[in-house]
C-alpha cells in the first residue's frame, strides 16, 4: 500500500477555511531555508487561498528558523519575512549574505506536496547549488522525500534527452514563405493529378458502363439539386430584383424603362444566373463533401474501401461529379426564372412595366443562345466544386482540426475556381465573337 | 455514489446501483461489455448525470453542483478516455499543459516546466514533447492521455479502459506505470478493465457490474471465489481460470 498522501487541498478553496501557499523562509545566518506550507499546483498557482503577501522589505529584522519554523505552520499575517519569492516566479533567491557552504532546507512545516511542487523545491536546490553550496534536506516526511527523489530522478535520467531539445523558435519569414509556396505547389500539382486520376476513373467506367452507380447519383441530384432550390430560388429572385432596380434608376433617366428586360435578361442568362448558383452549390456541397471524404478519411474507412477493392474515386467522387454535373445546369435554369421573374416584379412596381410587356420583350431582347452560353458553363463548374471539394477531403488528415481547415479551403477554392472558368469562358466567347 | 439509477429512455443500466470508492485504493470497475461502466464513470466526474441517485465526491453531494463548482471538485480529479482523446491539434507537451493553463495563471514558462515533468513521469521520452498525437505508437498514446490527467495532481484518477488496444506487453508496462504512479503519488484509482491480467496484477478490489448494479466487491481473490452465475463466467471462464490458476501458483 501507498502511504498515505497528507490532504492537500481544501474542497471549497477561497471559499471555506483559508489553506497556506507555499512559503520560504531564511535563517538569518543564512545556512538554513525553512520550506512550509502547501506545496500543490493550486497553491503554486494562487489558486489555493493564500494569505495575502506580506510587505516584502520590511525594516524588522529577520525570522529565526529552526524551531520557530513550526510555528509559521499559521503564520500571523504581518509577519516579516526576508523572502523576496513571488511562488508564481520562477525560483526565489535573495539570499542573506552568509559564509555557509551549505543550505539545510528544513521541510518540518511542509504539509503537502505533490509533483508541480516537488519541481518547484527541485529547481531551487539546482538555483542554491549554482550558487556554489551544497543542499541537504532535512525533516521532510517520508512520502515527500520519495516524491522529491522520484523527480529528481526522471529529470537526471532524460537530462540528455531533455538538453537535446531546441527551443520553441518561429522560422524565419524567408522560411516560411518559401515552406508556404512549396506546400500550395505541391497541392496544384496534386489538384491537377486528382482531376487527371478522376478522368481516368471516369473512362474505366464507361468501358463499364454497368459500374456506374446510378443510385449515388441520383442521390447527389436529389440531395444537392432538388434540396437547394429554395435557397437558391430566394437568391436568384432578389438578385433579379436589385439589378432591375439598379438599372431601372439609369434607365428611367433617359426614358427606357423597356430596356430594364434586356439588361436584366441578358446579365442573369449570360452571367449571373450560372455564377449565382455555382457559388450556392460550393457553399452547400462542395464542403459537404470535403467534410464528407475528410471524415471518412479521419476514421479509416477510405482505407476499409480500398481493402475491400472498391475504388473511393468510383464509389465517392464519380457520383458526386456526375450528380453535379447533371444538377447544376438544372438549378441554373430554375435559378434564371427565378431571377427573371425578380426582376419583372421590380419592373412592374418601381418602372410600371406591366409583366405583359415585360414577357413580350423577353425573345427581342435575348435569343436561345443566350441561354445556351450560360448553361454551358454549369456542367464546367459542376466538375469544379466536386473535384476541388473530394480533393480537399482526401486531404485531411488526422483529426478534426483538419477537416475544419480543409471544409473552408474547399468552398474557398470552389469559388475562386468557378469566378476563373467564368472569366475563362468569358475570352472564348469574346474571341469566337458570341 | 448512492442509488444511482440512469435510463436512456426506457432502456435502464443502472438500478439502485451504490459503489464506494476508499481513498488511496486502486478500484477496478469490470463487466460485460455495454453494462454501463463508462456511463458509471463519467457519471463519477460529473460529466453525465444520473436519472435519480446521489454522487459524493470528496465528502460533497456533487449532482447538484452548478458548472463552476462542479469544475472545482473536476480539477482533482484527472481522467483518460477510452480512446485517448488527445486534442489532435496540439502537441504530447500542449495537451499536458492545457489543464495547466485554463485552470491555473502559471506562467508559460513553469507550465512548460511541469508538463515535461508529467512527460517524464509516465516514462514517456523528452522528444515525445513536440510530436502530435498522430505521430505516437499506442501504448505512447495511451501514456501521454495520463500524463494530461495527472497535470493537476489530481488526488482521484479515472481511467476508462487503460490497457484495450495494447499489445500484452505494452498493457504489462502500462499496468507497472498504474503501479507506479500510485505508490510514488499516493493518487487513488478508479479503472475500469476488461483485461484479466491487470485486474489481477493492479486492482486492490475489484467492483463487479452486473444486473444493473454493483454484485460484488472484493479483492480479485475474493471474487473469483464467488458462486454468482456472471462472477464465475467472468472468473472461471477459460480466460480467466487460466489466469487465477496461474495466480494460485504464486
Amino acid at each position: 500500500m501507498p502511504p498515505p498522501r497528507p490532504e492537500a487541498l481544501d474542497p471549497g478553496h477561497g471559499q471555506a477555511k483559508p489553506i497556506n501557499g507555499p512559503r520560504l523562509l531564511w535563517s538569518p545566518d543564512g545556512g538554513t531555508l525553512v520550506v512550509s506550507g502547501h506545496w500543490t499546483t493550486l497553491t503554486l498557482a494562487g489558486l489555493g487561498a493564500m494569505p495575502p503577501r506580506p510587505d516584502l522589505r520590511s525594516p524588522h529584522g529577520r525570522m529565526t528558523a529552526g524551531p520557530a519554523a513550526e510555528a509559521s505552520a499559521s503564520p500571523p499575517l504581518a509577519e516579516p519575512l526576508t523572502v523576496h519569492w513571488d511562488p508564481s516566479s520562477a525560483v526565489p533567491m535573495d539570499m542573506p549574505p552568509t559564509r555557509a557552504t551549505t543550505v539545510t532546507l528544513d521541510g518540518r512545516g511542509l504539509m503537502a506536496l505533490d509533483t508541480a511542487g516537488a519541481l518547484q523545491l527541485h529547481r531551487l536546490t539546482e538555483a542554491i547549488a549554482l550558487q556554489g553550496m551544497a543542499v541537504q534536506l532535512s525533516g521532510f516526511a517520508a512520502p515527500h522525500l520519495s516524491l522529491l527523489a522520484l523527480v529528481r530522478e526522471r529529470l537526471a535520467a532524460a537530462a540528455e534527452g531533455l538538453a537535446a531539445i531546441p527551443p520553441p523558435s518561429r522560422p524565419p519569414v524567408l522560411e516560411r514563405v518559401g515552406r508556404g509556396s512549396w506546400d500550395w505547389l505541391l497541392q496544384s500539382l496534386g489538384l491537377l493529378s486528382f482531376v487527371g486520376e478522376t478522368a481516368l476513373a471516369f473512362l474505366r467506367v464507361l468501358a463499364h458502363p454497368g459500374r456506374l452507380r446510378w443510385r449515388q447519383i441520383l442521390q447527389v441530384v436529389e440531395l444537392d439539386g432538388w434540396r437547394a432550390l429554395p435557397v437558391l430560388g430566394m437568391l436568384s429572385f432578389l438578385v433579379g430584383v436589385v439589378i432591375a432596380y439598379q438599372s431601372g434608376v439609369q434607365l428611367r433617366l433617359y426614358g427606357g424603362n423597356l430596356y430594364v428586360v434586356d439588361l436584366v435578361t441578358l446579365t442573369v442568362l449570360r452571367e449571373l444566373g450560372p455564377l449565382m448558383t455555382a457559388i450556392v452549390v460550393a457553399g452547400r456541397s462542395g464542403s459537404a463533401y470535403a467534410a464528407q471524404i475528410g471524415t471518412m478519411m479521419v476514421t479509416d474507412e477510405i482505407d476499409a474501401l480500398r481493402s475491400i477493392g472498391v475504388s473511393p474515386l468510383e464509389l465517392l467522387v464519380l457520383p458526386k461529379a456526375l450528380g453535379l454535373i447533371l444538377a447544376l445546369p438544372l438549378l441554373t435554369v430554375f435559378a434564371n426564372l427565378a431571377a427573371v421573374i425578380g426582376g419583372m416584379v421590380m419592373s412592374a412596381l418601381m418602372l410600371d412595366l406591366v409583366p405583359e410587356t415585360f414577357i413580350r420583350r423577353i425573345p427581342e431582347a435575348v435569343t436561345l443562345n443566350t441561354l445556351m452560353t450560360g448553361l454551358a458553363k454549369a456542367p464546367v463548374f459542376a466538375a469544379a466544386i466536386a473535384i476541388v471539394g473530394c480533393y480537399q477531403g482526401f486531404l485531411v488528415r488526422d483529426g478534426a482540426d483538419s477537416v475544419g481547415r480543409h471544409t473552408t479551403t474547399s468552398v474557398v477554392q470552389a469559388i475562386v475556381w468557378v469566378i476563373v472558368i467564368d472569366a475563362a469562358f468569358s475570352v472564348v466567347y469574346s474571341k469566337l465573337g458570341i | 455514489m448512492r442509488g444511482i439509477r440512469t435510463c436512456f429512455g426506457a432502456a435502464c443500466i443502472h438500478e439502485d446501483l451504490d459503489l464506494d470508492v476508499r481513498p488511496g485504493e486502486i478500484l477496478a470497475l469490470v463487466g460485460a461489455s455495454g453494462c454501463g461502466k463508462s456511463v458509471l464513470l463519467r457519471e463519477m466526474i460529473l460529466l453525465a448525470h444520473p436519472t435519480a441517485g446521489r454522487v459524493l465526491l470528496f465528502g460533497e453531494e456533487a449532482q447538484d453542483l452548478d458548472e463552476t463548482g462542479a469544475n472545482r471538485l473536476r480539477r482533482r480529479i484527472g481522467i483518460t478516455f477510452q480512446h485517448g482523446a488527445l486534442f489532435n491539434s496540439l502537441t504530447v507537451a500542449e495537451n499536458i499543459a492545457v489543464p495547466l493553463k485554463e485552470q491555473t495563471r502559471l506562467p508559460a514558462q513553469r507550465i512548460r516546466d511541469i508538463a515535461m515533468l508529467k512527460l517524464l513521469l509516465v516514462g514517456l521520452p523528452p522528444d515525445a514533447a513536440s510530436k502530435y498525437p498522430s505521430q505516437l505508437s499506442g501504448g505512447m498514446h495511451k501514456r501521454a492521455a495520463l500524463a494530461r490527467a495527472l497535470a493537476m495532481d489530481p488526488d482521484l484518477l479515472i481511467l476508462d479502459e487503460p490497457g484495450t488496444g495494447l499489445d500484452p506487453v505494452g498493457a504489462g508496462a502500462l499496468d507497472d506505470l498504474i503501479l507506479g504512479l500510485h505508490q510514488s503519488l499516493g493518487v487513488t484509482v478508479v479503472m475500469s478493465t476488461h483485461d484479466l491480467d491487470s485486474l489481477w496484477r493492479v486492482a486492490d478490489r475489484v467492483a463487479f457490474l452486473g444486473r444493473r448494479r454493483i454484485l460484488a466487491t472484493g479483492t480479485p481473490a475474493e471474487l473469483s471465489a464467488r458462486e454468482e452465475p456472471e462472477l464465475m463466467a467472468f472468473f472461471q471462464g477459460p480466460r480467466g481460470s487460466a489466469r487465477s490458476r496461474a495466480w494460485n501458483r504464486g
